[in-house]
């Protein structure tokens, strides 16, 4: 089973080095151990996190991609869809009738034929676009309706941190 | 009471009740599906009394099922059950066939560019292709029909293997609905596209299958199955169905609400 797993995640690693999405890299932390990956996301632009570079890991697990991995901000992260610790909770890292949000029915969800880049992807328009009915993280969700001004604001401070500069 | 507060706010990472209830429910449901085989030996139709030894309903159904079919041969009840029996029981009637099985085999190796043009991303095929492949190569070059239905047996019940071969089926089953989506829209319910309706309950593991995924993945074969429905309903008999209707068909299974397992005449 790791062998296909590890077969599958090489495969994934040269498809998104050949070919990298626009404002994302990603792959293996060290070489000896495929299954962490650290990826670094670009906030999209014209957005409140537009200009940031978010850090986080993957964590696949021996079946994959029957099973979808983990992935985990390593940075501060404010944001509806993100637990404090940083765990991302969106639809397409959890298969159907896994629903720990109670994801629409329309909702993207994981299957053997998604990949780490479709994640990514996932993983930026949620950035863009929060959804504020699954909220992982109630506070910024209760701020990202009601008080966008805050939000926007801690946004920038988080911004400007994963860039180094003073705050 | 005061403890259990500080704990819970000393705690790094926050626990989510939801996630561990489910992962709970998760872990039970694999340790019941995992004392299973998941694809078990050729049991005699009698062998099913035992599991309805005070059931009238049932047991007048079986003395139906027993008058029509000899064997049966019990799938893991993991929500793959339809796709694992379905590929199992069609593989291994082929074995008897050689004719058929070279069609079969050539169909299968064009499969994979028939997924790459419906628009499927050739690196999340080709591993499961590759094994699908693996696995006719390996049975269909054994010479002595019972050594490779030994073979045949042999890699259903490596986990490897056999969820590989579920989800090509799956993958085959998607792009045939796909193929053919203004004849399949007609029986999705809600407003889900096909290829929605496809990344959401045929392509994932371990979602259960419907008429629909029966007659697509028939198609995508090109192998018929007749399904033998056995429920609590009240006539005395089991009801039939083939898939597609009218066809001869080359594979049976038995349904049970929620399970299918393989039959033999």
């Amino acid at each position: 089973m790791a062998g296909s797993a590890l077969r599958r995640l090489m495969a994934e690693y040269k498809q998104l080095t050949l070919n990298p999405p626009e404002g994302i890299i990603a792959g293996p932390i060290n070489e000896e151990n495929f299954f962490e990956w650290e990826a670094l996301i670009t906030g999209p632009e014209g957005t409140c996190f537009e200009g940031g570079v978010f850090p986080a890991k993957l964590i696949f697990p021996a079946d994959y991609p029957l099973s979808p991995p983990k992935m985990q901000f390593t940075c501060e992260m404010f944001h509806p869809n993100i637990y404090a610790d940083g765990r991302v909770c969106i639809s397409i890292l959890h298969a159907p009738g896994d629903d720990p949000m109670g994801y629409e029915s329309s909702a993207e969800r994981w299957s053997p034929v998604q990949s780490v880049e479709k994640i990514l992807l996932s993983v930026v328009s949620m950035l863009a676009e929060p959804n504020d009915e699954s909220g992982a993280n109630v506070d910024a969700a209760k701020m990202w309706r009601e008080n966008r001004e805050e939000f926007n604001k801690i946004a920038e401070r988080i911004v400007r941190r994963t860039l180094g500069i003073p705050t | 009471m005061g403890d259990e507060m500080k704990n819970s706010t000393e705690e790094s990472t926050p626990v989510n009740q939801d996630e561990l209830i489910l992962a709970q429910q998760r872990q039970i449901e694999k340790e019941i599906s995992e004392s299973i085989a998941l694809v078990g030996e050729l049991e005699p139709i009698s062998s099913l009394n035992r599991e309805y030894s005070n059931d009238e309903v049932y047991l007048e159904k079986i003395k139906d099922l027993s008058s029509k079919y000899k064997n049966i041969r019990r799938t893991r009840p993991d929500g793959n059950c339809f796709f694992r029996a379905y590929s199992y029981a069609g593989l291994e009637r082929l074995l008897d066939k050689k004719d058929e099985f070279k069609t079969f085999y050539k169909q299968a190796e064009e499969s994979k560019n028939v997924l790459v043009s419906l628009g499927f991303q050739q690196f999340t095929v080709e591993d499961f292709y590759d094994t699908y492949m693996e696995v006719l190569k390996r049975i269909g070059d054994i010479v002595e029909v019972d050594d490779a239905k030994k073979t045949l047996h042999y890699l259903f019940n490596e986990q490897g293997y056999s969820d590989y071969m579920v989800v090509y089926l799956r993958l085959l089953t998607s792009g045939q609905l796909q193929k053919e989506q203004d004849f399949y829209s007609c029986f999705i319910e809600g407003h889900r596209t096909v290829a929605d309706f496809c990344h959401q309950e045929v392509e994932p593991m371990y979602k259960e299958s419907d008429h629909i995924h029966i007659i697509a993945a028939c198609a995508a074969l090109n192998t018929g199955v007749r399904v033998v429905y056995m429920d609590r309903g009240n006539n005395k008999s089991v009801t039939e169905h083939d898939f597609p209707e009218g066809c001869t068909p080359s594979v049976h299974l038995l349904y049970r609400p929620g399970h299918y397992d393989i039959l033999y005449p």
